[in-house]
């Protein structure tokens, strides 16, 4: 045995330097560790608790705020300047088109031509984002769980024919992985063979954002392309859930944020705080097949019933809204259509805008 | 010519290599299950593996075709010798191209009496297999090696990559470069959920372990402890074609030094006096890795067909050790057997899907953690302490973790062993793994009058096992509230667990799966 001291030579320290590394990345494998890049079922967003009367609410998102502001590399980030335009329709176009027929891609192509179509919304060279209702990874689109792939497709052929620089759909299911969920929605297959891309939401690409508005959150984790992209079109299918009654388009947004099931409580509100950055500029309700009950997931052809509508329009609330008198409701019966319209993201009163029925 | 045939071997192990780290990956997290038939493919070592399929056949009494193919490495030992462990053995190539300067000098000092180690470990897993027992392949290379990379390596490597991109996404003009790579990478690579393990410091000691033992001889796991090894040393006793030591030999001993495993004895004479006789290569030991036939100076080697089984060492197990180890075996299983957690089933030991009977379960899984890797959700998790002393590392499933996804029975694909049945989707669907119920003193709707439907929502059955009533309650702040109280309707809940996996509650579900359904 030697007994006199070496130096650390290089292979030495880089052995020890392995070492390290590697009990760093055990340290952080362990499923009972907190991860930075979890999962989105296990983020954990600093809101957690409800806030059960309104008032409250202000003091408990100021604790969130310096909560935020103490995490390192955190720190919440101003969608300034991120959030999408709407355009306003002229005089000659609908506010809101809802055509009907059984020819799908007929049936879309007419309500965006009512509104004065896809150019209205995409100029050359604009970087495009759909966000269909791609929930679960156990359904085909009979099931009417997931969006229309052909109203997605054909979303996708008019958004490149305006000119678009690519086009992008993506969700971030809540049943299943998200590759095997596009393939079996149908949806991967029809936009592929319209020329858009599938793009898998990363964990990693989430940050967290300021809802200056937000009365009852004041910062989430937000997909960052989704704030970002020139165009976001929100394509969600018109369905039933126990708690919002209905799954529309701005419920449809929860898919882009981590954590969405801390959004359920006081979820209207909530909802409506998100639509106050997310703001897609333009929405397009799939009501071809509707899921009548036992939703989001559904399961049973008997709960589905085929209307052969689609609805668009700029404004959310709007269409939402008129969506929601497809199931025998008004828009605000339904918690999350009525809040946003009193932050004033859209208009409610169906019968002061200029709606234009289409049948195919 | 024998430089040639080297190189081949060497080509081949790092084929083999490769094949093993991109089964690895076609398997992740469910890329490889369905129609595309790589669920076949993504347990290829193990259905080739002799040592798994013998235990699993003796404890499940019963022939597994899946696990036939073990025939064929039998055969090609019995014909070639250990050529399992020098060309294609995945965790022998890493110990190989794992060299320490010290360990040459080091292994002198290592009787060879320890080579029985092997054969005792060997017995011990054999006799306990008789009784129904698999709880130490956990020590069989290939499972101890797919462990370690699914639930050690993988994660760890998802850590790095996803941290520093994260990282990086903070700034603006790295964007587009973390773009480009997340859409390269995610999905075939990188898994979209962060794969993350119960306790993988355990299994990484272990295989740190192994590694580091190889500082005291090259291939120190090979050479003492491979129960594989082992049974295919045994198996080359009877060996057709061995290296053999020819008429030209000069005693010069540098096939001996060159020889990895240390197959080589030389008679102790002086050089000068040795012949061919004093130099022996021990079949049983000798993974046909062909240095010591390159390294001949005089080319007096060769591979040559031979007809007499070689002759016992002393290291073969005696009688006496045979008996002990039969002795070791049986008090093992009577250990695990009077476990607790054996007699009381576990309300936490949730099985994958397709498992029907813990008993027969415990006696065909090969502790291989294939399972684990493809499980989308990651919700499969190696057991510590859920399963009993005999059921370390199997799969049991965490739904706070993850979920039994509706749409996927990749695990029951992958299963080498078929421990867990290879469901169709229809029937796994129906497959109850456990029940839900309501902790009505945590749930939101019924402890605080806070309205909440995650767990409905996520339940994947048509009917919804989950319903919801709708009552009218005083909440927290004194309000009347219409409120919506979920309940299970236990005839139609299959214990998927999505809804525990769920629950926004913080900490312990209000949902929550028990096993035992």
């Amino acid at each position: 045995m030697k007994s006199q001291k070496r130096p650390l030579t290089r292979s030495g320290f880089l052995k020890l330097s392995a070492a390290a590394a590697v009990s760093a990345g055990l340290w952080g494998c362990s499923s009972r560790t907190a991860q930075p890049a979890a999962g989105p079922d296990q983020a954990a967003n600093e809101i957690q608790q409800d806030d059960r009367a309104p008032a409250q609410a202000a003091n408990e998102t100021t604790k969130d705020d310096r909560a935020a502001a103490q995490t390192a590399n955190q720190a919440t980030q101003s969608p300034a300047g991120a959030t999408h335009v709407a355009t306003e329709p002229t005089t000659e176009q609908a506010y809101l088109a809802a055509a009907h027929g059984e020819d799908v891609e007929a049936v879309v192509k007419a309500a965006l031509a009512a509104l004065g179509g896809i150019e209205r919304f995409v100029k050359q060279g604009h970087d495009v984002i759909i966000k269909p209702n791609i929930c679960v990874d156990y359904h085909t689109p009979e099931y009417a769980a997931t969006t229309n792939p052909t109203v997605v497709a054909c979303l996708t052929t008019l958004c490149l024919g305006a000119g678009a620089k690519r086009v992008r759909v993506m969700d971030m299911p809540f049943g299943g992985a998200p590759d095997s969920a596009y393939a079996i929605s149908g949806i991967e297959e029809a936009v592929k063979a319209a020329g858009g891309e599938m793009e898998i939401m990363s964990p990693v690409k989430f940050s967290k954002f300021d809802i200056p508005e937000g009365k009852s959150i004041k910062n989430w984790e937000i997909y960052r392309a989704i704030l970002e992209a020139d165009v976001l079109i929100d394509v969600p299918i018109a369905k039933h859930h126990s708690l919002a009654r209905l799954t529309l388009g701005a419920k449809n947004l929860l898919g882009t944020v981590k954590s969405p099931n801390q959004i359920h409580q006081n979820l209207g509100q909530r909802i409506a705080d998100l639509v106050s950055v997310i703001r897609p500029t333009l929405t397009v309700i799939d009501a071809v097949r509707v899921l009548m009950a036992h939703g989001p997931t559904g399961g049973s052809l008997d709960d589905v019933k085929q209307l052969n509508t689609v609805i668009a329009s700029h404004d959310i609330v709007a269409a939402d809204a008129y969506g929601a008198t497809l199931f025998g409701l008004k828009g605000a019966d339904i918690a999350y259509i009525k809040k946003s319209a009193e932050m004033g993201l859209g208009t409610l009163d169906l019968t002061s805008l200029k709606v234009e029925e289409i049948n195919v | 010519m024998w430089a040639a045939w080297r190189r081949v071997r060497q080509i081949v192990q790092i084929a083999f290599f490769a094949l093993f780290v991109a089964l690895l990956f076609a398997g992740l997290q469910r890329q490889g299950s369905g129609e595309n038939g790589l669920d076949w493919v993504t347990g290829f070592f193990f259905r080739i593996n002799p040592l798994s399929a013998l235990a699993a056949m003796l404890a499940g009494r019963e022939w597994l075709g899946s696990l036939g193919w073990a025939l064929a490495t039998i055969s090609l030992t019995i014909l070639l010798g250990r050529v399992w462990c020098g060309w294609t053995c995945p965790l022998g190539s890493l110990l190989e191209w794992v060299h320490f300067r010290r360990a040459r000098s080091n292994a002198r000092s290592i009787p060879a009496s320890l080579r029985s180690v092997k054969y005792f470990l060997l017995a011990v897993i054999l006799i306990a297999a008789l009784f129904g027992n698999l709880s130490l392949l956990i020590l069989e290379p290939l499972a101890l090696l797919t462990r370690a990379m699914t639930t050690v390596v993988i994660p760890g490597f998802n850590v790095a990559i996803n941290g520093s991109e994260a990282t990086l996404y903070n700034l603006s003009f790295l964007r587009p470069a973390v773009d480009w790579l997340e859409s390269a990478l995610r999905g075939p690579v990188l898994p979209v959920k962060q794969p993350a393990f119960n306790a993988p410091g355990w299994v990484a000691l272990l295989f740190v372990g192994v590694i580091a033992l190889n500082w005291l001889a090259d291939r120190f796991w090979c050479r003492y402890l491979c129960p594989l090894g082992a049974l295919l040393g045994w198996l080359s006793k009877i060996s057709i074609f061995r290296p053999g030591i020819g008429e030209a030999c000069t005693g010069c001993t540098r096939c001996a030094i060159a020889c990895k495993p240390g197959a080589i004895r030389v008679k102790s004479a002086s050089e000068a006096a040795r012949s061919a006789a004093d130099i022996h290569i021990m079949a049983s030991e000798c993974t046909v890795c062909l240095d010591c036939l390159n390294s001949c100076a005089k080319d007096g080697m060769g591979i040559k067909p031979v007809t007499q089984p070689e002759k016992s060492h002393e290291f073969d197990l005696s009688r006496r050790q045979f008996l002990q180890a039969a002795a070791v075996g049986t008090a093992g299983v009577l250990l695990a057997r009077s476990d607790l957690r054996s007699r009381a089933k576990n309300s936490a030991l949730i099985r994958p899907p397709g498992v029907l009977d813990e008993n027969e379960f415990l006696a065909k899984c090969l502790r291989c953690s294939e399972c684990m890797k493809v499980c989308p959700t990651t919700a499969l998790q190696p057991a510590l302490g859920e399963a009993g002393l005999e059921g370390l590392w199997t799969p049991i499933l965490m739904a706070r973790v993850g979920y039994c996804d509706y749409g996927c029975n990749a695990c029951g694909q992958v299963c080498p062993s078929g421990a867990i049945a290879a469901l169709p989707l229809e029937e796994k669907r129906q497959a109850v793994i456990g029940k839900a119920s309501v902790n009505r003193n945590r749930c939101l709707p019924w402890a605080s009058g806070i309205p909440c439907i995650v767990c409905e929502e996520m339940c994947p059955t048509p009917q919804k096992a989950i319903r919801l009533e709708t009552i009218t309650a005083v909440n927290e702040a004194g309000e009347m509230v219409e409120l919506q109280q979920p309940y299970v309707l236990r005839d139609l809940c299959i214990g998927c667990g999505i809804c525990e996996n769920h629950c926004p509650l913080e900490g312990e579900a209000a949902i929550r799966v028990y096993a035992g359904g």
